[in-house]
């Protein structure tokens, strides 16, 4: 029962307003306000805390450590501190455009969260275009860049809201291809569905057994779906749109106070989004060692892997140029999907 | 070498490698109307109207191809130009061009076409003097405010004058601009700076963009101005200017700069330095030159990777070492103050067993940390795609700029002071010059970690004499009086392998106690000048990446 029925119907159960269209509906919030407040919280533990922690252990440092235990009331003080600086609107910026960007940009990585089934019963609902969802409303971030971008009014937003499209394209297209391969094997856009058919085992070596998850199937999509999901979150190598030397910003250059805030948000909830988006298709989703209701657990483990992955790029590998991203792109990536795609299909046609 | 065929010899050049001065007065011709005695080189007196006819013969006939540096100055009766001239084969090879031009009517015929490193020198004579060059492309000032009143380098300069500047009211920062090729262009205006993250320092450039690529560039210099060559003909030889050096490159490069002063002004007062002191010098010299190499691989790693990240901190980890290092010898870790003339201020620090072996252990831990930093960087492929091939200097080029330094090795010009003019305790010992062919921002990081090597073969030989010097022979510094006169109309123009090029000082004495002329050539002034030619046509990020390449520090080139 625990896995079964997508939270909000379990939810009209325990609360006490019927299953009518109010209780539907006040248990469908709730359930959102549940999946949301977890996103959020592990944004801001690993925005203020957790990314100065591990790049500081990449290059020797402390980092913080003054407040609380292991510096972690940081992210107490963050908050106050980013929430309480003045919220500077330049000249010239293209109202309502400039104030939906970073709204936009957060919402549409909370959006994707809805159809990931997170364990331990956490899962808000379970469409049967399940990923197809996840990867539309992942790329409305690229309007709130260009929102962003455009409306700042500022030629170093402009060019990196610019960037930001140029990259997209780029990475888009081979995104979805790498994560059809999987729907080949899977047979099903469901997202319950992928995660169960990941669940058979795949070699039974008597003491562990492997699964069939996809990472361990087809090994060559995962590691293209690692980099074509490093390009969309816009990290390095792939962290063009920012480029913090280059184009002092990118397009969050005139933000300031809460929409920095939300833009900051947005980021760190689509590097989540994309960890989870690779733990559901390629790491058997919540699946792990001990009773299913750890799976919740296991889910952020395998979330929290992929961040450090980020984190460990960011702080080891150089940055690409523009023209060089987009060759990646359309020449290496895009070809190296359609391959995978293909040859997908026939070992898929050929076992089946 | 002596697998090469020996090069013909240039006009007015002797078979042993020296400058046979009255043949090349012969060459020039009429262009001279006289000559002076500099205590680097000769000079001839060159007609105003002539200066061009006279550059060109010396450089395309006897072989002068290095202008090192531009001195204005004026006299009493007249302004004066002086066109230092070297040559990158042989840079003891000197020459001087003194353009006079009279007082009432300074205007004097450009150098700039015949080199192109001349349309700066000018212009910052033009700001600071006031001599006007005719046929200059681009006549304005360079370090002051275009709105600047009078030539403050100029002997009726009023400093008590108000400076009007109009503020600029009406002007629309954000109105369409189209600068570059007309109003119906495609191309944006954008300026780097003064104050953006990568252009290290109050640098600001200005960049005309084609989509993504550069269509022109432009960087606008004079932020950092602090009047330094005033402040040092303020100064007493003695005492007084040795700590100005320290804030050209401020950036850990402090004695090198300070040797710049010393040797101009031993030079210029006939000063001994006793040997002992030489080595001290030496060995500290290239303690600075790894430090400052090291800040420069830093940041050009935060260039390219793009963040505060793991590269730009280990270079800074063990520049620390170096700081360390200098600070237990001169007491300081960034504005030294070290070198005195006629030696350095003070012997090395008791215990020197520790001292030595302080140093020892950076030196041993070294090559460790440079295979670290070429697994980390130049090994890395997306480096090399960044890197290889963009912001190139074909060495044509680069000669014609004045590039020296890090810059022009990268550019395989086989030019290095501390072997081609040398000074200090280097001939002694055993070391290599450095060149890369690339022409390009990675053949310049592979000469800078190339030349940290070589400085530690340098300090560790240096280390070793020093431990073995006897103890009653242990001379620091010479006698030198405590108010120094040097006769006056003494000019001297002299240059040192600094961390970034060529710095050279001329003095001109006026037999007082202070220069009348203290002129700094800086090596970041002239490597900048090349950023146009390396980018034009390239990305924002080579820009970025050859800014960082160029290594410049703002304090040296604005002074």
């Amino acid at each position: 029962m625990l896995q079964g029925a997508p939270l909000p119907e379990r939810l009209v159960e325990l609360l006490p307003f019927g299953s009518g269209p109010l209780g539907t509906a006040i248990a469908a919030l709730v359930g959102a306000a549940i999946v949301g407040t977890l996103m959020m919280t592990m944004t801001a533990v690993a925005g203020p805390w957790a990314k100065r922690k591990v790049t500081a252990a990449f290059t020797d440092r402390y980092a913080v450590n003054r407040l609380g235990p292991f510096g972690l009331f940081i992210i107490v003080a963050d908050a106050v501190r980013l929430l309480s600086k003045e919220l500077i609107v330049p000249e010239g910026v293209d109202r309502p455009a400039w104030d939906l960007a970073p709204v936009v940009l957060a919402f549409s990585a909370l959006l994707g969260f809805a159809v990931i089934p997170m364990g331990s019963g956490i899962h808000l609902a379970d469409p049967e275009v399940g990923l197809v969802y996840v990867f539309a409303v992942a790329s409305i971030a690229s309007i709130g860049l260009v929102m962003a971008g455009y409306a700042s009014n500022n030629k170093y937003s402009m060019l990196g809201g610019l960037r930001a499209v140029a990259q997209n394209l780029a990475y888009e297209i081979p995104l979805v291809l790498i994560a059809a391969s999987v729907v080949l094997f899977a047979g099903s856009l469901q997202m319950s569905e992928i995660v169960a058919a990941q669940a058979e085992p795949l070699v039974d070596l008597g003491v562990v057994t492997i699964p069939t998850w996809y990472a361990f199937v087809n090994p060559f999509a995962f590691v293209l779906f690692i980099i074509a999901n490093l390009m969309e979150i816009g990290r390095n190598p792939f962290d063009i749109p920012e480029a913090p030397t280059e184009i002092v910003a990118g397009y969050q250059t005139e933000y300031s106070s809460v929409y920095f805030v939300l833009i900051y948000l947005g980021e760190f909830l689509h590097i989540f989004l994309g960890g989870a988006i690779i733990a559901t298709i390629f790491l058997g989703g919540p699946a792990g060692p001990g009773p299913e209701s750890l799976g919740l657990l296991w889910f952020l483990v395998k979330i929290w892997a992929v961040y450090l992955f980020t984190q460990w790029a960011r702080s080891a590998l150089p940055r690409l140029r523009i023209d060089q991203l987009i060759e990646v792109g359309w020449k290496g990536m895009l070809i190296l999907a359609f391959a995978n795609l293909v040859l997908t299909a026939v070992i898929v046609g050929v076992i089946a | 070498m002596s697998l090469h065929e020996p090069k013909p010899l240039d006009v007015g050049e002797t078979p042993d490698g020296t400058v046979d001065h009255d043949e090349l007065e012969a060459l020039l011709g009429e262009t001279v109307i006289g000559r002076e005695e500099h205590v680097n080189a000769p000079a001839f007196v060159v007609r105003p109207d002539e200066v061009q006819n006279a550059l060109f013969a010396l450089r395309d006939e006897a072989g002068f191809d290095y202008l090192s540096c531009v001195t204005a100055q004026q006299y009493e009766d007249r302004y004066e130009s002086i066109y230092h001239l070297k040559k990158y084969d042989d840079p003891t090879q000197e020459v001087g061009i003194v353009v006079p031009t009279p007082i009432d009517e300074p205007i004097s015929q450009t150098g700039e076409p015949v080199y192109r490193t001349a349309d700066w020198h000018e212009r910052e004579a033009y700001d600071l003097i006031g001599i006007n060059y005719d046929g200059h492309p681009d006549l304005r000032r360079i370090l002051l405010p275009e709105t600047w009143q009078g030539h403050p380098l100029a002997n009726d300069y009023n400093p008590e004058k108000p400076q009007v500047v109009p503020f600029r009211k009406h002007a629309n920062p954000l109105q369409p601009d189209t600068r570059g090729e007309g109003a119906k262009s495609d191309t944006m205006f954008l300026n780097f700076g003064p104050h953006h993250p990568a252009t290290h320092g109050v640098l600001h450039v200005k960049a005309v963009l084609d989509g993504e690529q550069i269509a022109h560039v432009e960087p606008d210099i004079g932020y950092l101005h602090r009047c330094e060559e005033q402040m040092c003909q303020q100064g007493t030889y003695r005492h007084q200017i040795m700590p100005y050096p320290d804030r050209w490159d401020y950036v850990s490069a402090g004695i090198l700069n300070e040797w710049a002063y010393a040797r101009a002004a031993e030079d210029l007062a006939d000063i001994e330095v006793p040997e002992y002191a030489q080595v001290i010098r030496t060995m500290s010299a290239e303690l600075c030159r790894i430090a400052s190499h090291m800040l420069a691989l830093g940041t050009f790693a935060l260039d390219v990777f793009g963040d505060f990240t793991a590269v730009f901190q280990y270079a800074f980890r063990d520049r620390e070492v170096v700081q360390d290092i200098l600070e237990e010898l001169t007491g300081q870790r960034l504005m030294f103050n070290y070198l005195r003339l006629g030696g350095v201020a003070w012997d090395i620090p008791e215990p020197r067993a520790e001292f030595f072996e302080q140093v020892r252990d950076f030196l041993d831990g070294l090559p460790e940390k440079t295979k670290e930093y070429h697994n980390l960087i130049t090994s890395n492929e997306i480096f090399q795609v960044r890197c290889v091939n963009t912001g190139e200097l074909p060495p044509k080029v680069a000669k014609q700029y004045g590039a020296t330094g890090p810059v022009a090795r990268g550019s395989g010009i086989d030019l290095d002071l501390r072997r081609d003019d040398p000074y200090g305790y280097y001939e002694e010992l055993d070391w290599d010059v450095i060149t890369e062919d690339g022409c390009d921002n990675y053949s310049r990081v592979l000469v800078r970690m190339q030349e940290v090597e070589e400085s530690a073969k340098i300090i560790e030989q240096c280390v070793e004499l020093l431990e073995d010097w006897p103890e009653d022979e242990r001379e620091i510094q010479s006698n030198v009086p405590r108010t120094l006169k040097p006769d006056a109309d003494t000019e001297v123009y002299r240059g040192v392998e600094a961390a970034k090029g060529e710095l050279g000082i001329y003095i001109r004495s006026d037999g007082t106690d202070k220069p009348a002329r203290f002129k700094i050539r800086s090596p970041c002034f002239c490597n900048l000048h090349t950023l146009r030619e390396m980018t034009e046509g390239e990305y924002i990020p080579d820009l970025i990446a050859s800014l960082g390449s160029l290594d410049i520090v703002l304090g040296e080139v604005d002074r």
